[in-house]
């Protein structure tokens, strides 16, 4: 995809509100946030926050109960579960916490689900993969099973294949929980480097100081209340 | 890349309780059919080779070949019917056939015949020379041999082969009409017919007569001595007919449903597995359709793997079954039942759709 | 319970499982009920005639219906010592007119008073004169007072008795005297110079067996062969294909139920792997979970069971055989007893898995969901 000159993610003044009986949960309470084309933001937060919630919202995931959300210039926030099921494939890319990797599947064929679903040429979509897996230094592995990798190796697998559909905005969880101080850090470099070298847009959810110096702005959230914390 | 197929070559011990479940049903199947198709050619091989539409008997008889009689004179009135353009008597006689240098007896039904049937060639020129079916062979019947029937031992020599003409279960062997008469007077002398009675009549109707309407007149003819049926009609009255069609095919029908049961569970089963990896293929932009697609292909897949073992089961199982066991493989009864397993296959995982279609995207991140 | 509790939760899955073995066993027990039908079908009239020593010709292959012998042969087989009594023994299928209708019944004919009668009847009495008959009643065609000609004619056969599992060649029965069935044959052709008796049905002198009186009269009369009436039965034509073809049968269901069962209680089993260890790591012992495993394989066979035998009685009355279908209990409760049984081994390995769960798994897992 292209450059839009236009913010990669605006939230404006959205509300999740989840009720089970009488009781009524605000997961997310009127969060307004504009990320720019190439912005990476930083979402601090404690467990139970709303950042998760967020994240979802972001991504076409979830629908919000209030308020509009657009990605890359598309108001999601209306869309029908189809419609964000194309809008996912084509626009937005993530990576999960828990990696979630197919496991009788190799690093490329990992990688190449994402391009299965769609109609894309598949030729290019081998290529795509291939080129990721240089990038990400996953070359000699390209043909492993998950679990003939190591906890690194499985979550930079994770990383390529959330750039795999050349997405606007890359929505990351937690990506640092499972690894180690050294490990967490090479991560991170990596996913802001392929980030910057795409000039794509990502929001990345954690709850790791030490890492909030990647982003470009880090932004806290508390009890579904976003706020501002210090800009790096 | 076919995420479906990959799953099945890489992990296939995970499909193992289905497939195997569905090799051991396709061999019942398998079973089941030709026990019905066997016993169906068996008893009425005879009957279907015959020439002509019509069949005429005794109405005495209620459609037993042998307890038909004819004699000359009705015969005679028949052949005089208009729209009737042939006629031909047969008669038959049910014994035992002592094989040389077998221990045991063949069960034969001897055939006297005037009009060739279906695949049989006209009558052997000599008396006491005789066709034999093919299924004889199994108990060592020879061309050349000479057999002995019945209890005083009366010889016929066999002078060719003829195929699926047998008839009660019993292995076919085709004469002339003197060669029957006189096994019939060796083996029963209690039941011969005098000389121009016969058992049944094969009747040919003239081209663009109805053959309903030509049974009608000749019972009409003969005053209602005789009942005139098609030869399906006759088939199909031969003893068991029916009722063996609709008990195995009861039979068969549950065998089917219990496989689309089976791989209903299965796929449930899996898809409750699958749950993750389906939420995380959502999140990435797949549609329940194309999840539900591979979920349908795999079990298609199943069904023609598991048939193709099982069909190698029962047909080891059929080489192990004496021949006295009326078992007949055909290939049109193997396409039924790997067109039936698929089928039921593909409506088996349908039941796992809902649940495909339930599953929220969402939960890949939380 | 917790096991029950589960089951609640899922009905579709247990239902799927209750269903299908259901269907299995009923498929067991219905192949069982028409293989015992059939065999009775076959043989019923044999086992139910006084001779407990039948002579057929040798050449007949063990099967009656093909069986003749001349007079002077019978003769022969009376003269053989060892005999008590012996009475020649007809049997032909024969068209005839019973309340208006044609049917195809076995005539059997026997000497009254001598080997060949019906040991057991249900009502009335044995034929004791030419022009009586007894007949099976399974197929309701026959009550006492009816008259039964042949279709071509002669004279009428009243019923005076009725009698229970004799059908012969999947055919009803009628027994009259030896007289009767001569001029029920006679009439039906015409041509015939002579009937001659189909086989010789003997009761031995006191003290001689069966099986030896057998042997003698094989050895004193070349062309006839003697069995026992137990051999009889066995050797009838059918009756040995019919059981092989239902072996295999029987077989492969019984092995399908077996494995259904087993496989899926694994399969359930390893899904519930997390949980289960969970419930070991905070104090529950391995036979509480193996208890809870039991529990649900009872309740899923229970309701199997009463699938299977809704069906097979819903099966029996619908389906059309041809012959008339009697559950038996004794043959139903083995094959209840075989499908249960194997079922219960086909969990064992379900159990073995559970029993193996080790609780220090619980702690250390990487999260109890997701995939790796």
């Amino acid at each position: 995809m292209g450059h839009h000159r236009e913010a990669a993610l605006k939230l404006e003044n959205v509300r999740k509100v989840y009720r089970s009986g009488d009781a009524e949960t605000v997961a997310v309470d009127r969060a307004s946030l504009e990320v720019g084309p190439a912005e990476i933001v930083a979402l601090v937060g404690p467990s139970g926050s709303g950042k998760t919630t967020l994240l979802s919202i972001s991504g076409g995931l979830l629908s919000p109960s209030q308020g509009r959300v657009v990605v890359a210039g598309d108001e999601i926030s209306g869309y029908d579960p189809k419609r964000l099921t194309r809008f996912r494939r084509e626009s937005v890319g993530f990576v999960f916490q828990s990696v979630n990797l197919v496991p009788f599947l190799t690093a490329r064929e990992n990688l190449l689900v994402v391009t299965d679903f769609s109609r894309r040429d598949k030729k290019k979509s081998k290529a795509r993969a291939d080129q990721l897996l240089t990038e990400l230094r996953l070359e000699e592995r390209a043909d492993n099973l998950p679990r003939q990798l190591s906890g690194g190796e499985r979550q930079r697998v994770a990383v390529g294949r959330a750039f795999m559909n050349q997405p606007d905005l890359v929505l990351i969880d937690e990506p640092t929980s499972a690894l180690d101080t050294k490990l967490g850090e090479q991560v991170m470099e990596l996913i802001v480097t392929e980030v910057r070298a795409r000039g794509t847009a990502a929001v990345i959810v954690t709850h790791d100081m030490r890492m909030t110096h990647f982003a470009d702005r880090t932004l806290a959230i508390v009890d579904g209340i976003l706020g501002d914390a210090a800009t790096s | 890349m076919k995420l479906a197929l990959l799953e099945l070559r890489r992990r296939p011990w995970r499909f193992a309780p289905a497939v195997i479940a569905l090799v051991l049903l396709t061999g019942l199947l398998l079973t089941l059919g030709g026990l019905l198709d066997g016993l169906y050619n068996g008893f009425t091989g005879a009957l279907r080779a015959q020439p002509g539409a019509l069949l005429t008997y005794a109405s005495d008889a209620n459609l037993s070949v042998i307890r038909s009689r004819i004699d000359a004179a009705t015969t005679a009135q028949v052949e005089r019917v208009p729209g009737v353009e042939q006629v031909g008597g047969l008669g038959t006689v049910l014994l035992g056939a002592k094989i040389p240098g077998q221990a045991t007896e063949a069960s034969v039904a001897l055939f006297g015949y005037q009009r060739a049937p279906g695949g049989v060639p006209a009558p052997p020129d000599k008396a006491g020379q005789v066709y034999a079916d093919t299924s004889l062979k199994a108990y060592g019947v020879q061309e050349g041999q000479t057999l002995l029937l019945g209890p005083q031992r009366y010889p016929v020599s066999i002078v060719g082969w003829v195929s699926d003409t047998n008839f009660l279960l019993q292995g076919g062997l085709w004469g002339g009409l003197d060669t029957w008469r006189q096994v019939l007077g060796s083996a029963r002398p209690d039941q011969v017919l005098a000389s121009g009675t016969y058992q049944v009549l094969t009747v040919s109707t003239t081209a663009g007569a109805d053959p309903a309407w030509v049974a009608g007149a000749i019972d009409a003819a003969t005053g209602g001595r005789t009942q005139t049926v098609t030869r399906s009609f006759a088939v199909d009255s031969l003893p068991g007919i029916t009722q063996q069609r609709s008990t195995f095919n009861a039979i068969i029908d549950t065998t089917f449903f219990v496989a689309a049961l089976v791989v209903a569970l299965f796929f449930v089963l899996l898809t409750i597995e699958r749950v993750g990896i389906y939420a995380v293929f959502k999140a990435v932009g797949a549609s329940s359709g194309q999840l539900f697609a591979q979920v349908v292909l795999q079990a298609v897949m199943i069904a023609v793997v598991s048939f193709m073992v099982g069909a190698l089961l029962a047909l080891t199982v059929g080489r192990l079954i004496p021949p006295q066991v009326p078992l007949q493989f055909s290939a049109s009864r193997a396409l039924q039942v790997a067109v039936g397993l698929v089928v039921m296959s593909t409506l088996g995982s349908a039941v796992s759709l809902r649940r495909v279609v339930r599953i929220d995207p969402a939960t890949a991140i939380s | 319970m917790l096991a029950s509790r589960e089951i609640r939760r899922a009905p579709v899955r247990f239902g799927l499982l209750a269903g299908a073995i259901g269907l299995l066993m009923f498929l067991v027990f219905f192949q069982q009920t028409l293989l015992s039908s059939l065999l009775n079908s076959f043989t019923g009239a044999l086992q139910n005639q006084s001779g407990t020593v039948l002579v057929y010709s040798s050449e007949a292959r063990d099967n009656l219906e093909a069986s003749v012998l001349s007079p002077d042969i019978v003769g022969k087989v009376a003269s053989v010592p060892g005999v008590g009594q012996a009475a020649p023994l007809g049997a032909a299928t024969m068209t005839v007119l019973a309340k208006g209708q044609q049917i195809d019944v076995a005539m059997i004919g026997a000497e009254p008073g001598k080997p060949g009668q019906p040991t057991k009847l249900t009502s009335g009495r044995p034929a004791t004169a030419p022009g009586q008959g007894v007949a099976s009643s399974e197929t309701k065609s026959f009550a006492i007072g009816d008259t039964v000609t042949t279709a071509a004619g002669g004279s009428p056969v009243t019923i005076v008795g009725l009698t229970a599992q004799s059908q012969f060649n999947v055919q009803p029965t009628l027994f009259v005297t030896f007289d009767t069935f001569t001029s029920m044959r006679k009439a039906a052709n015409p041509n015939a110079k002579m009937v001659w008796p189909s086989a010789v049905a003997v009761i031995p002198a006191t003290g001689v067996r069966p099986k030896a009186l057998a042997d003698s009269i094989d050895a004193a009369v070349p062309q006839v062969t003697a069995l026992t009436r137990t051999e009889a039965v066995a050797g009838a034509p059918g009756v040995s294909s019919t059981q092989g073809s239902f072996a295999v049968l029987l077989t492969l269901a019984v092995v399908v139920v077996a494995l259904v069962t087993g496989f899926f209680f694994l399969i359930l089993t390893v899904q519930k792997t997390a949980a289960l260890t969970l419930l070991r790591a905070v104090g529950a012992p391995a036979s509480y979970l193996v208890r809870g495993l039991l529990q649900q394989v009872v309740l899923v066979l229970g309701v199997a069971l009463l699938v299977a035998v809704g069906l097979l009685v819903t099966a029996t009355a619908a389906v059309n055989t041809g012959l008339p279908l009697t559950i038996d209990p004794r043959a139903l409760a083995i094959s209840t007893v075989v499908v249960v049984g194997l079922s219960l081994l086909g969990v064992a390995f379900a159990v073995w898995r559970v029993l193996r769960i080790d609780p220090f798994q619980a702690v250390g897992r990487p999260g109890l969901g997701g995939i790796e």
